[in-house]
Formats: C-alpha cells, sequence, structure tokens
C-alpha cells in the first residue's frame, strides 16, 4: 500500500479534531459546572467560582461512595452472566440449524421493545414473587435480560464467521472442546465480546427506571443512576452535585472501556491458522 | 347485720375493687386508648414515608422523633426517605406489591388521588377525637378532603408570594408594588434601568404562578355544581387575569426564555440576579442563597397585589400526613401524625424546613414575625391562600399541563388569550367531568 | 488453499463437529435438544423475568385499570376499549406519530451514517489514537442521558445559552431567540442530543466488526487481486451486515422510545402541543393520570409496531440463510 499522502494524513487531523471536539463539547460543560461554585443555567466557560465542594459533598453527604460500589458490583455481574449467557445463545443459533431459530432471534429483541413504565407494575409484583425485591441480584437479572438481546445478536455473526474448518483441525490435533474454545473461538470472537460487554455494562450503569422500583427504600443497595435522581428537588435542582455526580459516573465507564478495548483487536492477530 | 357491710374495711374493699373494675375497663376499650390518648404499641413497628429533601436536619429531627414515640407509645419506628420525583411510582407499586406504609407524607394533590381509590383510610373520627377539629388550616384541610371526609392530615404548607430583588428595586427607584398597575409600572423602571434583566419573570410552564392571577381578577378556576365540574379560566374576569400577567411579557418586561420556564428555572435565574420580581415559593429563600450566597440579603417578598390593592390569593402547596388504609393500627398509626402535625414537633419540622405548620394555633407567633422573608409569605398564607379544584382527577389536569399549554400558546405568540384560553378551559372541564 | 470468502454459511443441518472428529449422521436426538439447551439459559431468564409480566401488561390493556383497580386487585374488564381510544384520537395521527416516525428515521439515519464514519476512522488510526478517540468517545455514550439533555438545553438557552451568544456576537441575531417553541428547531435540538449521545454505540460496534474480520480473509482477497473498494464490498461488507442489522433495529427500537431527551426539554412534557412525541404522550395521557390500561395497550401496540418493522427490516435486508 502507498504511503498515505501528507494532505489524506492532514485531512484525518482535522477529522479527528472536529470528531474530539464535538464528542466533548457537552462533557466540558458538565465538568465546568461541576466544579463551579456558582453553577447553573449556563455559566461560564471557565468556572466563575471555581471549587472541589460539590465533588466533595456527592461523595459523603450524596451517598456515592456506597453508590459507586453498588453499580459496580451490578454492572461487572450483569457483563459476566448475559456474555456466557449470549455466547452460549449465540453458538446455538450460529452453529445449528433448528425450527425456530428465526423467531427465538426476533423473540429475544421483544424485551428492548416494550415501553419501561408499562412494564413497571408487573415486574415489580413479578420480582416480589420472586423474592428479590430490593436486593441487587434481582436488578442484575433483569439487566442481563435487557443486554442479551444484542449480545446474541452481536456474538452470532462473529461466531458464524469462525470458519468450522479451523474447528475441526483443532478437534484433529486433539484439542478437547474446552481447549478449542479458548484457543480457536474466543480469540476469534473476542471483539464481539468486547462490545457486548460495554453494552452490557452501560445498560446496567445509567438505568433508572428498574432500579427505582426494584430496590425500593434498601438506600444501601441504590445505584448511582438513583443517586443522580436525588439532586433534583421539587422545587430547585441543586446543579453543582447534578454535574459532579454526572462526571463520576461517566468515569468509571471510560476506564472499563479502556481496559476491555485492548481485546478489539485480537481478531487480527489470533492465532495464525495454515490451511 | 346489713348496715355492718358498710364498715370501713369493707368501704376500703370495695372501693378497691370498684377502681380496679373501672381501671380494667378503661384500660380494654379500644387498643389502649385510655383517657389522656395514650396508645399501646409495645413490640410494634410503625412504617412510615417521609419526602426526602423539605428539610436538611430531617435525620436528627427524626431520631428526636422516633425517641419521643417510643417513650409515649413503646411502638419502633421505620422512617424511609422517598425521592419526591420517584415518590408517585412507589406509591403505586407499593400498593399493587402489598408493600405499602403505614403513614406517609402525600403532597397535597394527591391525597384526593389515593383517598378516591380507596387507599387511605378516613382520619374525621381521630382528629374529632383529639379536639383538633378547629385548629386546623382551612386551605390544608381543603384540599386533604374527599367525599366530605378528611384523608390527609395537614401537615405542612408554603405559599407562592411575589418575591422581589431589593437591589434591582432600589437602583430602578421603585417600591415594592401594591396594585397591578403598580406591578406594570415597576416592571417598566426596571426595565429602563436594566435593559438586559428580566424586569418580571411571566413563566410559561409554571401552572402555580397563573391562578392568583384569575383569582386577584375574580375569576375561578374550575366550579362544582353537585357532580359536575365546570372550568372558569375563559371566563371574562379570568381573561382580564390572563391579559394583565401576559401582557407583562407582550411589552417585553419578561424574557424570550420565560415562556418555557419552569419554576425551577425561574428560581436559577432569580438566584443568578437576572430577575426583578417573580411569583416564588416561600421555601425558595434557603435555595436561593444555596445557589448563589451573593443573594444573601439582597432580595425580599410581598404578598401578591390584588387588582386594584389587597391580595390575590395564591396557592396553598404543602403536604399532608396520610394513614394507609392497610394500617393494622390505626390508633398507633394516629398517635404518630398527631405527634408530627401538632406542638412541638410540628413547630420544629416548620422552622428546618422553611415551611408553616398545619395547625393555626402555630401560626400566631410565625405572623408576628418582622422577617421579611417570613412576614409576608405568612400573611398571604393566613390571609391569601386558596386550593385549586378539589377533585382526583385534578392530577390528570395537571398531567396535561392544561394550564402551562395555555400560558405557552399565549407567550410564544401562536395563539391569542381568548383561543387559547377557551381551549384550556375545555380541556380542563373534559378531564374534571371525566371519572376514571 | 481452501478458499475462505465463503465462511458465512454454517455447518450442514443438525450437525456440528465434536470432540473427536465425531459427527452424528442424521438429526439424532441429542442434535436436535443441543441447541435447545445452549439456549436455555438465556431463554430461561427472559422468560421467567418477562413472560408473565408481559402477560399481565396485556391483560391489563384490556381493562380499565386504574389506581382503584390496583388497591383493590380487581380487574374492570372493557375489551378493547381502550384500543379504539387510542386509533380514534386525532390528536396521535396529527402529531404525536408523525413527530415519532419522522424523528425516528432521521435520527437512525444520522446516528448510523455517522456511528459509522466514526468507526472507519477509528479502524486507520494508530493503537494509541484509536484508544484516545474511543475513549473521549465514550464521554458521550456514558454521560447519564439526563445530564447530557440538561446541557444541551443550557446551549440553547434563550437567554444565557452559548449558542445565541455566539450568534448575537456575530451580528447573526438582534434579540435572543427561544429555540424551544417552534416545533423544528425543538427537535433539531433533541436529534442533536439523540445523536449525540447514540453514535458511541454504532462507532463502537461496527468498529468490532471492522476489527473482527478476520486478517486472512483481506489477504486472501488482495491475493486474488482484488481492489480495495472491491475487497471492502466483498469481504467487509457482507461480515457487516449482521452488525448493521443488530445496530439499525436497535437504533430504531431506541429512537422510537425516545422519552427523557424531549420530556424534559423546555415544553417537552406537554405544555408545547405541537412537539408531542410517542413517548411523551403515552406518559402524559396514561400513567400520568394513572391509566394503567391505557398505557399498557400503547405498550403493546407499540411493541407490534417495532416487532413488524424488526421483521420487515429483516426480511427485506437479510436473506434467511444469512440470519
Amino acid at each position: 500500500m502507498s504511503r498515505p499522502s501528507t494532505m489524506a494524513r492532514a485531512g484525518k487531523g482535522v477529522a479527528v479534531a472536529l470528531l474530539l471536539v464535538f464528542t466533548l463539547f457537552p462533557a466540558y460543560w458538565m465538568l465546568v459546572s461541576a466544579f463551579d461554585g456558582k453553577a447553573g443555567r449556563g455559566s461560564s466557560f471557565v468556572p466563575a467560582e471555581p471549587t472541589v465542594e460539590h465533588f466533595e459533598f456527592v461523595l459523603t453527604d450524596g451517598g456515592f461512595d456506597v453508590f459507586l460500589r453498588n453499580s459496580l458490583l451490578v454492572a461487572l455481574a450483569t457483563v459476566l452472566v448475559s456474555s456466557l449467557l449470549a455466547l452460549l445463545a449465540s453458538v446455538a443459533v450460529a452453529r445449528f440449524r433448528f425450527r425456530l431459530r428465526t423467531q427465538v432471534l426476533m423473540l429475544v429483541l421483544v424485551v428492548q421493545m416494550v415501553p419501561l413504565e408499562a412494564l413497571v407494575i408487573p415486574l415489580f409484583v413479578q420480582v416480589r414473587n420472586l423474592d428479590l425485591l430490593g436486593t441487587l441480584t434481582g436488578l442484575v437479572v433483569v439487566y442481563v435480560a435487557l443486554a442479551l438481546p444484542f449480545g446474541i445478536w452481536m456474538l452470532r455473526g462473529f461466531v458464524a464467521a469462525v470458519p468450522v474448518e479451523l474447528e475441526e483441525a483443532a478437534y484433529l490435533d486433539g484439542a478437547t472442546w474446552g481447549r478449542m474454545f479458548r484457543s480457536i473461538l474466543l480469540p476469534l470472537v473476542a471483539p464481539g465480546l468486547v462490545a457486548t460487554s460495554i453494552f452490557g455494562f452501560i445498560t446496567a450503569w445509567n438505568e433508572f427506571v428498574f432500579a427505582m422500583t426494584l430496590l425500593g427504600g434498601e438506600t444501601q443497595n441504590y445505584t448511582v443512576a438513583i443517586g443522580l435522581r436525588s439532586f433534583f428537588g421539587q422545587h430547585s435542582n441543586d446543579w453543582g452535585a447534578i454535574m459532579a455526580a454526572s462526571t463520576i459516573i461517566t468515569v468509571p465507564v471510560m476506564i472499563f472501556f479502556i481496559l476491555v478495548q485492548r481485546r478489539l483487536a485480537s481478531g487480527l492477530t489470533a492465532g495464525a491458522v495454515k490451511g | 347485720m346489713r348496715r355492718d357491710m358498710w364498715t370501713r374495711k369493707n368501704v376500703g374493699a370495695v372501693a378497691t375493687a370498684a377502681l380496679v373494675a373501672l381501671g380494667v375497663a378503661a384500660c380494654s376499650s379500644g387498643s389502649g386508648d385510655g383517657g389522656d390518648g395514650t396508645v399501646d404499641g409495645e413490640g410494634k413497628t410503625l412504617d412510615v414515608w417521609i419526602m426526602q429533601g423539605t428539610n436538611p436536619s430531617a435525620d436528627e429531627f427524626f431520631d428526636d422523633v422516633s425517641a419521643a414515640f417510643k417513650e409515649e407509645t413503646g411502638a419502633d419506628l421505620n422512617v424511609e426517605f422517598v425521592e419526591w420525583g420517584d415518590a408517585h411510582d412507589r406509591f403505586v407499586t407499593s400498593i399493587a406489591g402489598g408493600t405499602t406504609p403505614d403513614v406517609a407524607e402525600t403532597g397535597t394533590t394527591w391525597t384526593p388521588e389515593f383517598a378516591d381509590a380507596g387507599a387511605l383510610a378516613p382520619l374525621d373520627e381521630f382528629v374529632a377525637e383529639a379536639g383538633l377539629g378547629d385548629d386546623l388550616v382551612d386551605g390544608l384541610v381543603e384540599a386533604g378532603t374527599y367525599d366530605g371526609e378528611l384523608y390527609g392530615m395537614p401537615w405542612y404548607a408554603g405559599v407562592r408570594s411575589l418575591v422581589y430583588n431589593t437591589e434591582i428595586f432600589e437602583k430602578a427607584g421603585v417600591e415594592p408594588p401594591t396594585t397591578w398597575a403598580e406591578i406594570e409600572s415597576a416592571a417598566k423602571a426596571i426595565k429602563a434601568e436594566f435593559p438586559d434583566k428580566t424586569a418580571v419573570a411571566v413563566p410559561g410552564d409554571a401552572e402555580f404562578t397563573v391562578y392568583p392571577w384569575v383569582w386577584g381578577a375574580g375569576g375561578e378556576v374550575a366550579t362544582q355544581d353537585g357532580d359536575t365540574w365546570t372550568s372558569g379560566l375563559d371566563s371574562p374576569e379570568a381573561q382580564e387575569g390572563l391579559k394583565f400577567w401576559t401582557g407583562l411579557a407582550k411589552d417585553g418586561y419578561s424574557s424570550a426564555g420565560a415562556t418555557t420556564w419552569r419554576e425551577t428555572d425561574v428560581l436559577d435565574a432569580f438566584a443568578q440576579g437576572d430577575v426583578g420580581m417573580a411569583v416564588m415559593g416561600s421555601w425558595t429563600p434557603g435555595a436561593i442563597v444555596e445557589a448563589n450566597k451573593d443573594m444573601e440579603g439582597k432580595f425580599a417578598a410581598v404578598p401578591i397585589p390584588g387588582k386594584d390593592g389587597g391580595m390575590s390569593p395564591s396557592v396553598l402547596g404543602g403536604s399532608h400526613l396520610s394513614m394507609f388504609s392497610t394500617a393494622e393500627d390505626q390508633d398507633l398509626a394516629f398517635a404518630f401524625i398527631e405527634m408530627m402535625t401538632t406542638g412541638e414537633f410540628a413547630t420544629q419540622w416548620g422552622e428546618q424546613a422553611g415551611y408553616f405548620p398545619g395547625q393555626k394555633s402555630l401560626l400566631d407567633e410565625t405572623l408576628e414575625s418582622t422577617d421579611p422573608l417570613v412576614a409576608p409569605f405568612a400573611q398571604q398564607f393566613v390571609e391569601g391562600g386558596a386550593s385549586v379544584p378539589v377533585s382526583p382527577n385534578f392530577g390528570a389536569v395537571q398531567a396535561k399541563l392544561t394550564t402551562s399549554t395555555m400560558m405557552q400558546s399565549i407567550l410564544s405568540g401562536s395563539e391569542d388569550v381568548e383561543t387559547a384560553s377557551a381551549k384550556a378551559a375545555e380541556e380542563m372541564t373534559s378531564l374534571l367531568n371525566d371519572g376514571n | 488453499m481452501t478458499s475462505t470468502l465463503s465462511v458465512a454459511a454454517p455447518a450442514g443441518p443438525g450437525q456440528s463437529p465434536g470432540p473427536g472428529g465425531r459427527r452424528p449422521f442424521g438429526k439424532s436426538l441429542l442434535a436436535r435438544v443441543r441447541p435447545w439447551m445452549l439456549l436455555t439459559p438465556a431463554l430461561l431468564v427472559l422468560a421467567v423475568l418477562l413472560l408473565w409480566p408481559l402477560v399481565r401488561v396485556a391483560l391489563f390493556s384490556l381493562q380499565d385499570y386504574g389506581l382503584r383497580e390496583i388497591v383493590s386487585g380487581e380487574p374492570n374488564w372493557i375489551g378493547l376499549g381502550n384500543y379504539v381510544e387510542i386509533f380514534t384520537s386525532e390528536q396521535l395521527w396529527a402529531v404525536v406519530l408523525p413527530n415519532t416516525v419522522a424523528f425516528a428515521v432521521l435520527s437512525v439515519a444520522f446516528t448510523v451514517m455517522f456511528g459509522t464514519a466514526v468507526a472507519v476512522l477509528l479502524a486507520s488510526l494508530g493503537r494509541v489514537w484509536r484508544t484516545v478517540v474511543s475513549s473521549a468517545i465514550m464521554a458521550a455514550w456514558a454521560m447519564p442521558a439526563v445530564t447530557g439533555t440538561y446541557v444541551w438545553v443550557w446551549i440553547f438557552d434563550a437567554d444565557r445559552g452559548v449558542f445565541n451568544h455566539v450568534l448575537q456576537s456575530l451580528g447573526l441575531q438582534d434579540a435572543p431567540v427561544n429555540w424551544f417553541t417552534d416545533r423544528w428547531s425543538f427537535y433539531a435540538i433533541v436529534l442533536l442530543n439523540v445523536v449525540h449521545h447514540g453514535f458511541p454505540f454504532v462507532a463502537i460496534t461496527v468498529l468490532a466488526g471492522l476489527l473482527g474480520v478476520p486478517k486472512e480473509l483481506l489477504e486472501a482477497a488482495e491475493i486474488d487481486g482484488a481492489g480495495a473498494w472491491r475487497r471492502f464490498f466483498s469481504v467487509v461488507v457482507p461480515q457487516l451486515k449482521q452488525i448493521f442489522a443488530v445496530v439499525i433495529i436497535l437504533s430504531t427500537i431506541w429512537d422510537f422510545k425516545v422519552f427523557a431527551q424531549v420530556y424534559l426539554m423546555p415544553g417537552g412534557a406537554g405544555s408545547n402541543r405541537e412537539v408531542l412525541n410517542l413517548g411523551v404522550w403515552s406518559y402524559t395521557e396514561s400513567f400520568g393520570q394513572n391509566r394503567y390500561g391505557f398505557g399498557s395497550a400503547i405498550a403493546v401496540l407499540l411493541t407490534l409496531l417495532l416487532l413488524g418493522i424488526t421483521v420487515a427490516y429483516v426480511r427485506t435486508i437479510l436473506k434467511e440463510e444469512e440470519l
């Protein structure tokens, strides 16, 4: 391949710069307000009264030290369980041709289609019947259900793209199913797993309606989404706390992403198969 | 021999026996409701839901209340704080799932709604027994009465009055207005002195800031005739009030953004020092100073001026304490309600939260206050307080934002007062009569 | 060397290589049951959690179900009354649906196109820059929708927003304009908000797809003499078809159901009747008024509508074997 010309490189640089400005502009406002003692409707470009009191408040009285921990537990559990279940299900859908296959694929999407508000009362009663009310476990189960459709669809494509011949070759070499799974299948579906886990993480991390409904009065189990809402009062909003809390909410997701995104490119360098 | 029965020894025995018998009878009547109202709640727990954020010192307050409650009744108190935004959903799901509390704080517009659904227990008997019948604030009692029975015990309320920025007023050489004409001239003067500020905030999405002008002109929001409601928003009087209020915006004394402002937005703008005067609640002074410390001491309030003097009525916004019909021990529940809404704890809550208690006798002292941020509100509270139509269907009117829709279409110029108010009146009438 | 271009075709019907290379002949019971065994955990979660509630929603939709019914626990059947009310609602057909559909089409189009463009850009970057830029994009996705909406509202605030400020200092307008009262500018802002919040999902997912294309395939095609565009269309795009399918379907579903981004905007909670969309309209008409039966009917109809759109899309774009 010829080396990209300077024009192309400059063009790319401009595109990246514009993208960053567009993407980060609202985040910038959020940050400025989070550090501004006079946070409020459209403050200035720089904090009028720089302070860290909002962060202090949010992390102590605001309860975010507990909420962060809870959300982290729930999100990680959701990622692990939904990735596992989605992988199993996608193997079934990708490798096997069975009746109702198409219907199953369509129907798992229904959980994303039904408006949440309509489900609130019946789901509340159902979770109560399952004795999971007020528990983080109940939440994890709900979030897994919400994250599964994307996971199944996503991984299905990746599993299907792995040539059957690769698997057969591994078996011929005497590998067990587990060994084949780890060294052949997993690296090739890694990008799909990464996307699935990011989706699962964010679904669990920012979800509010079910969290509020299912956790009820168990404040010690509250997640960050519920915590954020607490700063919206009936008559006035604590903008400084809202923005500081939002900043605190945004950061862990980015960290999670940075950790897992290394695996996005692993499909490229997966075990070379000579054939 | 019969005369000997009444020897001293026998009299003593008989008298003691009689006293014991009376005592036993008294203790076993009702669930331990003795002569001075003591209730036996030994070993029981009362579940209570309170709204989060009204009182910054709520935690310590309820520690004190729990201790006092335990002492009086022997029962434990389990207080759960609920966010306002989630409260309605929490109530509904708890009713559906059977996890309702015994007592809960209900916003004044929710009480008729829940009462109509059969979720609340009537309190008239308890109130009568406690002798509180005449000592409760009228506006709150009215808001808590459904179908002739009281379901919501008045707890605390605030009222909206005209809050103004004293610095702006001084610089513009303006006095706090006492009539509608004075409001207009004050706005004009402020606008001349400060062309970039909002002289008077006329918000388009703040329902309760509209009704004072309707009432002040002699109109009604809605009236009830038997079982039928009719909205009065399109009456000539109401239209006059609306024309005045929106006219201030049309003359340029408000701001472009105010067309879509909610009460929270009005407060934000006022706290930034950008507003001359606005209709704001008695609970806002604390929030204003918290949002912007520089505003401390730079604002005051007057009751909303009547058209030609006097006062325009303003909505009493507040909360009741309601008893759920699922409460196991209703006497215990009312003991708690009484403790919270009367006497020492009611006063304390009012002071800490910045609201007025629901018991009239407690207000006498507050009315004496010379604080420019208390007295005008108190005056409005007692003399100029009003209630929105007390109907379980009014919640639907609020959900559909009927009044705000009207205001917004007038302020944005898409409809004139006659058309917009006619539409709103029609919608309100239909919603109020639609028995769901 | 076996041609590795046609990897989309899975193994033969009912067959799969097992350990040791044994292949069951015909459709043995085990072969038929195996896919269901793998599916069971996932389906179990979905069914246990949602099957009964979904049934309840359907049942509610046939009732006049309000607070009174919730308290008493007794049903109040009105048959198809709710559905009739929905279909005869003038506001629904005149304002709500057009707003919702038009908005969904535009936002899905913009989100997917912009997201894909970003994915391609990311794929062409070096390791370090890709990490930096993709992490920055995550900020837009991770920021709570509530917060993001308020920030955009501030940016376009009539009196103190930076947008008006810039326009006025450039001399393009004399007085502050309230961008939220007019239907078109209102939705333009919502579009900006939703695309901003939604494009990272598309970008990351498509990027995963792009990076997941086995290098061997591209190399084989290059050796076979295919140019860059040809490689893109015959190797990359088929791989991406599946990914585009799920990205477009999910984006459509979400953009149809947009609620907070409209509700929280000035005038968006119902006081501006011209900007009502399905999410807000259904909320103010049903749950806001304690009409849970009506709300359930709307939910049922919306789910069926979205299911129909999904099925139609899949049928048109993806052929049966590709699914």
